[in-house]
């Protein structure tokens, strides 16, 4: 069945209702409203308003409801309106449920989803990509879909999984792309990165948005001779090592692309991986290409030269294969 | 007492207490049970004497100590098995303080001190499938969870065998499994919606249950703490919400925390009820909390319960509190919950003789000594014990519903395609 990435993430949630009574959504305006995106569109219909939980403005009850009834067994997926508002509940995520099965052994089955990212002139509080933060905080994992294949198989798997996920869905690719997912149940399992393309001349290893950007660059410069590996990292926390370490052993140049800032930022880390798994094999220097390190600017134009672009990417990458 | 509140006129809410006013009179009134039997009235102000501002209580403290109110619902045996934990929970804090002294104790001590009846007879009115989040002076109330007191004592000398393993201290622990008790953490105001949650989530699996969590007069100042209430009270979930007006946050007087004359009346903004407990009688402790457990059983919602009563040590064990004035010591030393309850069960009711008050006595010193012994015998973690257990692995918990799979009801509509109308539709 063709299917947008909206769709795919609804249909995964949406079967894994029908499979465990366990799970259930809790958000603000997610239940006849069917959620700011209409993620869960038709959700309180098939099943009724004790599953689909319309909350107050108060995030950090919705983390804090969800973690308790996780307590009790249940597989909440508490949906935050714009990923930007995260910050709200930033203490219960990484005080009270990030550290629950360290301190006290308690699991927290729960998964926190909602639209992170930018290209839609959103501004500074409707754009953001606050992946990092949550990276940070050992306790979560951390899953960013690139694929409207990957975001069905990582949701269930989530939902399924015995730790908290922050599950961050690219609003750009919302309804921007759609490919054929399966309509019988998969899962794509957390942890693991995937080759988007196959080559031989350097890797660009990136996630989420970023993902299709690099795709269009390696269409580039393919023309040129250039053939470019892109790895899609998809889980973001815990990382994929032995997949970052294999290509870079296979191209021996490496482009670390990502739309989240610069200083601090998912690059840093998965360089500081190929130094510790890959050093021998590097023939040039790590590029990083991100956004600036700034607020998200709201004006089209600013927002272009916030985020890296198409040109970046094909200029940086004939210049590593030149080094 | 009945308290009078601005319009508007227009609501017709009884939840919370309020009095649909029949008459033409555009006041609206409301009520706040109180059960204290006496209703002490001070203020604490910062006043500048020369060079030095102070903190100076203002108000008539001379009262005399009013008797313990008689329970609605506790039996002769009861009443005892209270005074038993609460004289545990003190005697167990002073063996801490000992072992402090004695270099024994990694980090500070948190004292409950004069808040033993508070946390112990609350803590009785949960049946054991209910829930409770202690905050960090309600060690009485993870004793009648279950908790023996070694497991408190391992928890403040960082031992292997402490219920964190080491991992944590003080009253910083819980068990999802068996007792039913979830972990705080140091900011305040987070278990009240988490507890909200676990009465959601037992709603969901059919049952409506109590579960109960606590919150100081510093505390309440926190969102978090809004957030959390005004959900339970949005979805009506059995949360029973002790606010513990202790008088003083760190080193700030609760004055200086909010201006409402009583906390309690904080429920009227929620749309639940709300009650005043004097914190240092168990009996009215006890029997607001049951009525509260009752009403969540019911599935009514939740309930404020204000317990008024005073910490009466620093707030840890390293503050000397010397900038509490005096004269509040005093007063508040007068009604001391364990010898105001003593007094009651062997002189005013005579459930217990002096002979049995002192074998009960030394049962529970002959106890804490074998705990104490234990917990300073047994090893510190091995130090590459702090690896692992950030993730809960294959295998190591299993996740089921605790009160039965939720019957679930679906109806035919299928999983079709989102509507096209998107309201964030700009967004693009």
């Amino acid at each position: 069945m063709q299917l947008t990435y909206l769709e795919a993430i609804r249909k995964g949630i949406w079967e894994e209702m029908e499979r465990d009574p366990t799970v259930f959504c809790i958000g603000e305006d997610i239940g006849i409203y069917g959620g700011a995106f209409k993620v869960t569109d038709g959700f309180i219909d098939r099943f009724g308003p004790e599953r689909v939980i319309d909350t107050p403005i108060a995030e950090s009850a919705i983390v804090g409801a969800a973690f308790g009834a996780a307590l009790t067994g249940m597989r909440p997926v508490a949906e935050f309106q714009f990923m930007d508002f995260i910050g709200c509940a930033f203490n219960q995520i990484v005080n009270m449920v990030a550290k629950a099965h360290y301190r006290w052994g308690a699991p927290a089955p729960m998964v926190i989803r909602g639209p992170s990212g930018g290209n839609v002139h959103g501004g500074p509080f409707h754009s953001q990509n606050p992946e990092m933060w949550f990276v940070h905080a050992p306790g979560l994992k951390v899953v960013c879909p690139a694929s409207a294949y990957d975001a069905k198989g990582l949701i269930k798997a989530s939902i399924r999984d015995n730790n908290p996920v922050i599950f961050f869905e690219h609003k750009y690719l919302y309804r921007r792309i759609k490919e054929e997912v399966p309509d019988e149940d998969y899962v794509v399992p957390l942890g693991k990165a995937r080759i988007a393309r196959e080559g031989r001349d350097l890797s660009i290893i990136t996630y989420a948005a970023m993902v299709h950007l690099a795709l269009e660059a390696a269409d580039v410069l393919a023309k040129d001779g250039i053939e470019v590996e892109v790895v899609d990292l998809r889980t973001v926390s815990p990382l994929d090592r032995e997949a970052i370490a294999s290509t870079v052993r296979k191209t021996n140049k490496v482009i670390l692309l990502h739309e989240d800032v610069r200083t601090g930022g998912l690059a840093g880390e998965v360089a500081a991986i190929i130094n510790e798994e890959a050093f021998d094999d590097l023939d040039g220097p790590i590029v990083r290409i991100t956004s600036q390190d700034s607020p998200v600017p709201f004006s089209p134009p600013q927002e272009e030269y916030f985020m890296p672009q198409l040109k970046d990417v094909v200029r940086e990458a004939r210049s590593l294969k030149a080094y | 007492m009945a308290k009078k509140h601005k319009p508007p006129v227009t609501s017709k809410s009884s939840s919370n207490g309020s009095k649909r006013n029949q008459s033409a009179n555009p006041l609206r009134t409301y009520e706040i049970r109180d059960y204290r039997l006496e209703k002490p009235s001070f203020t604490v102000r910062q006043v500048r004497h020369g060079d030095e501002v102070r903190y100076e209580v203002k108000g008539d403290l001379s009262a005399p100590v009013p008797p313990i109110r008689e329970s609605k619902y506790l039996s002769k045996a009861q009443c005892i098995e209270i005074y038993r934990w609460m004289l545990l929970n003190r005697k167990m804090e002073t063996a801490l303080e000992n072992l402090y002294k004695q270099g024994k104790v990694v980090g500070g001590v948190y004292f409950g001190l004069g808040q033993e009846g508070c946390s112990c007879a609350s803590a009785y009115a949960l049946k054991p499938d209910e829930w409770l989040g202690p905050l960090i002076r309600n060690q009485g109330s993870l004793l009648v969870r279950g908790f023996p007191a070694r497991d408190i004592m391992m928890q403040y000398m960082a031992k292997a065998g402490s219920p964190t393993k080491g991992r944590d201290a003080s009253s910083h622990f819980g068990d999802h499994q068996q007792r039913n008790v979830v972990s705080p953490i140091s900011t305040l105001g987070d278990l009240i919606p988490v507890l909200a949650g676990v009465a959601l989530g037992a709603r969901l699996q059919g049952k409506n249950i109590a579960v109960m969590t606590y919150i100081g007069d510093g505390g309440q100042s926190t969102g978090v703490t809004y957030e959390g209430l005004n959900f339970a009270a949005v979805q009506n979930l059995g949360l029973v919400l002790f606010v513990e007006n202790n008088l003083w946050g760190y080193s700030t007087p609760a004055d200086m925390q909010f201006r409402v004359k009583d906390l309690a009346e904080r429920a009227i903004a929620y749309g639940i009820p709300g009650v005043i407990v004097d914190g240092t009688d168990p009996c009215q402790v006890y029997d607001a909390a049951h009525e509260a457990c009752e009403r969540a059983r019911r599935g009514e919602g939740p309930t404020l319960i204000e317990a008024k009563m005073m910490r009466m040590k620093g707030h840890a064990i390293h503050d000397a509190a010397e900038y509490v004035p005096k004269p509040l010591f005093e007063y508040w030393k007068k009604r001391d919950c364990i010898a105001r309850f003593e007094n009651y069960l062997v002189n005013a009711k005579k459930w217990l003789t002096k002979d049995e008050n002192a074998k009960l006595i030394s049962e529970i010193d002959r106890q804490l000594e074998a705990d104490r012994d234990f917990a300073v015998s047994s090893p510190m973690p091995e130090p590459a014990s702090a690896a692992g257990g950030t993730y809960c692995e294959p295998g190591c918990h299993q996740v089921k519903a605790k009160y039965g799979t939720p019957k679930v009801s679906v109806t035919k509509s299928s999983a079709t395609t989102p509507k096209q109308r998107e309201a964030a539709v700009h967004l693009k």
